[in-house]
């Protein structure tokens, strides 16, 4: 059906007209006519538009993309849903945020370790699914973030951001989250979810590499570079037992595509939470080049889910928490508005 | 003594003794106290000035358009937001500790708190011979030779374990990378640890050292004399045949100041980000 529509029924699309099949095709000569096969190409949207109208349309989105946020904003929203406290053992949203780059940081003793920046930029929650439509165990939640344009997204997409009421996402990313957790769709996300002490797990697609060699992909040792080796230095060797399986077993490590692949880091301290442009400083490295898009949640490690004592349950929201500090430090952090440290 | 002078000797000693002592009360007692019936109202008190010690030996803040090189953000593909967050912390740590204006060449002297060190803290002077690293993680080198062995510390300028970080000697030299020190006759990077700060004005132009350093016969640790490191410091004549400097043209690259896409002009931004450090420092 699509690929006659692709074929080129440009006319019937732009009447709006349903796909034809082919019987139906036969049977009215009417529409054989509108069957015209043009260029097999997809177009973009500015492609007929003038200059002033592909500016005033990019406007638009952005102004429209303000409006929607703000209206989630907005005292006259509709009530969120009724909130439950939080009970040991259950489990609540994450975060999408973008890497932003990495720094290093002092603590009060003065060690250095290094964080990652993680900026948490127009995260909402786009759809509930309850315990029986997810999977029948848990309830789940999806959530987007990082606005992107609509003009490359499909109506489908499209249909399931207006139905949340929010701008189009990059990504999208479900939760599994307890049944006292549930979020109603179009809340905003904030950085201040997470608070410093905390342990955190970043997940992300790590920087693709490409097609690799062994070395590198696994990490086998290879040949000596010299003393006699004719032509291997960096190949995989033996591939296995020999006569009694006679066969090279499923799974076996040999060159292939390396990275680009979905890749957690689990347990990573949060040191500090700026609020204000929502940035979470998050220990170590993380998967992922810079400005690409992550997904963040609460531990799994059972040792570091002490420190989750009182989280914001279910999310951190403005309106409740009015007196935040714009910049929330870990209790071991240097901040650099004290004075020098001095070791006794 | 008292057998030489004679009756009137006695008196005059005397006289002059009351009158110092008088003299005396008259300076311990105020001056309204002494007076009080020359005049129909008492005078009013007026302090004396106090004096304005004026500290030649502290570092004056320069006034030279001067912005320190890790604030200007290499061509990277992060965003110019990462680097705004990373500068408001800089600026933070700046306010606290004064990190002065300083170029490679220049001495400085860095007390740093040490859990090894007597008195928990631990200075030490050098000659700056490279300033590397971006935003918080800016380094600078310092080298020194003390009891004959060369030792060179790498500073993290935003480290907060640095307590203060003086510039005894402000200059420039003919090179932005003294690494080449190393490979040279040692009178070159000895340092006194105990000079005294040399006073710089905080106007004009900084003083530039054209010194040209005498080396140590090869091999060195880096071929200096090929055009890659492009060095104005070391006195080549002394060490080198010209055949010897001919044959390290031959490495040269002439091709590169012509390459369009390897240029990287920082004016704008410098211009921009000093303006704004210069209001956040002020505030």
């Amino acid at each position: 059906m699509k690929m006659l529509a692709k074929l080129g029924c440009r006319l019937l699309l732009q009447r709006g007209a349903q796909l034809i099949s082919p019987r139906a095709a036969a049977e009215s000569p009417v529409q054989l006519l509108g069957c015209v096969r043009t260029l097999k190409k997809t177009t973009w949207f500015e492609e007929h538009l003038t200059e002033d109208n592909q500016t005033y349309l990019r406007n638009l989105m952005a102004e429209e993309y303000r409006k929607q946020t703000a209206s989630k904003l907005n005292p006259l929203r509709d009530e969120p849903w009724p909130r439950q406290d939080w009970t040991e053992g259950s489990r609540r949203v994450g975060l999408v945020a973008v890497k932003l780059g990495m720094a290093p940081i002092w603590t009060k003793t003065g060690e250095r370790h290094v964080v990652t920046l993680l900026q948490v930029q127009d995260c909402h929650v786009i759809k509930c699914l309850p315990k029986e439509e997810f999977d029948g165990h848990t309830a789940a939640l999806v959530v987007g973030g990082k606005n992107v344009s609509p003009f490359h997204r499909s109506e489908e997409q499209m249909e399931v951001f207006r139905n949340a009421g929010v701008p189009p996402k990059q990504k999208l990313t479900i939760f599994k989250v307890s049944d006292n957790a549930i979020i109603k769709p179009g809340t905003p996300l904030y950085a201040a979810h997470f608070r410093p002490g905390q342990y955190v797990d970043v997940t992300a697609k790590s920087i693709g590499k490409g097609f690799q060699g062994v070395m590198k992909r696994w990490g086998f040792k290879g040949q000596p570079a010299s003393h006699g080796q004719t032509k291997t230095h960096r190949r995989p060797g033996a591939s296995g037992p020999g006569g009694d399986p006679a066969k090279v077993f499923k799974g076996k490590k040999m060159p292939g595509r390396m990275g680009n692949t979905y890749i957690t880091a689990h347990g990573l301290k949060v040191w500090r939470v700026n609020t204000k442009y929502n940035v979470l400083y998050v220990h170590g490295t993380v998967p992922g080049h810079r400005n690409c898009v992550l997904k963040v949640r609460d531990t799994v490690l059972p040792t570091r889910r002490s420190t989750l004592l009182n989280p914001p349950f279910p999310t951190y929201f403005t309106e409740e928490e009015v007196d935040l500090d714009e910049d929330l430090y870990d209790d071991n952090l240097f901040v650099h508005t004290e004075p020098s440290v001095t070791l006794t | 003594m008292a057998v030489c002078t004679t009756g009137l000797g006695k008196f005059a000693t005397t006289l002059r003794f009351c009158r110092k002592l008088q003299h005396q009360n008259e300076r311990l007692f105020s001056t309204s106290m002494c007076r009080p019936a020359a005049d129909s109202e008492p005078p009013k008190f007026v302090p004396p000035s106090k004096p304005v010690i004026v500290d030649k030996t502290q570092t004056v803040t320069s006034l030279r358009k001067f912005l320190s090189p890790e604030f200007v953000p290499p061509r990277q593909r992060t965003v110019p937001f990462k680097f705004f967050l990373e500068r408001k912390d800089m600026i933070r740590r700046r306010k606290m500790l004064n990190i002065p204006e300083f170029y490679v060449g220049s001495i400085l002297a860095v007390t740093m708190a040490d859990p090894n060190a007597s008195g928990k803290t631990n200075r030490f002077v050098g000659i700056c011979i490279q300033r590397g690293g971006n935003g918080l993680g800016a380094t600078f080198v310092l080298r020194n030779i003390i009891n004959n062995q060369g030792v060179e510390i790498c500073y993290e300028m935003y480290n907060p374990r640095i307590q203060k970080i003086e510039v005894l000697k402000l200059e420039k030299r003919l090179d932005d990378n003294l690494m080449y020190l190393r490979d040279a006759l040692p009178e070159y990077s000895t340092v006194d640890p105990e000079m005294k700060p040399v006073p710089f004005s905080p106007t004009g132009e900084v003083p530039v050292n054209s010194l040209k350093v005498k080396m140590l016969p090869k091999p060195w640790s880096k071929h200096w004399e090929r055009p890659k490191f492009n060095i104005q410091g070391i006195s080549f004549d002394l060490c080198m045949t010209p055949n010897q400097m001919a044959g390290a043209q031959k490495r040269a690259q002439p091709w590169r100041e012509y390459d369009m896409l390897r240029e990287y002009d920082t004016t704008e931004l410098e211009e921009q980000i000093l303006k704004e450090v210069q209001e956040e420092m002020s505030k």
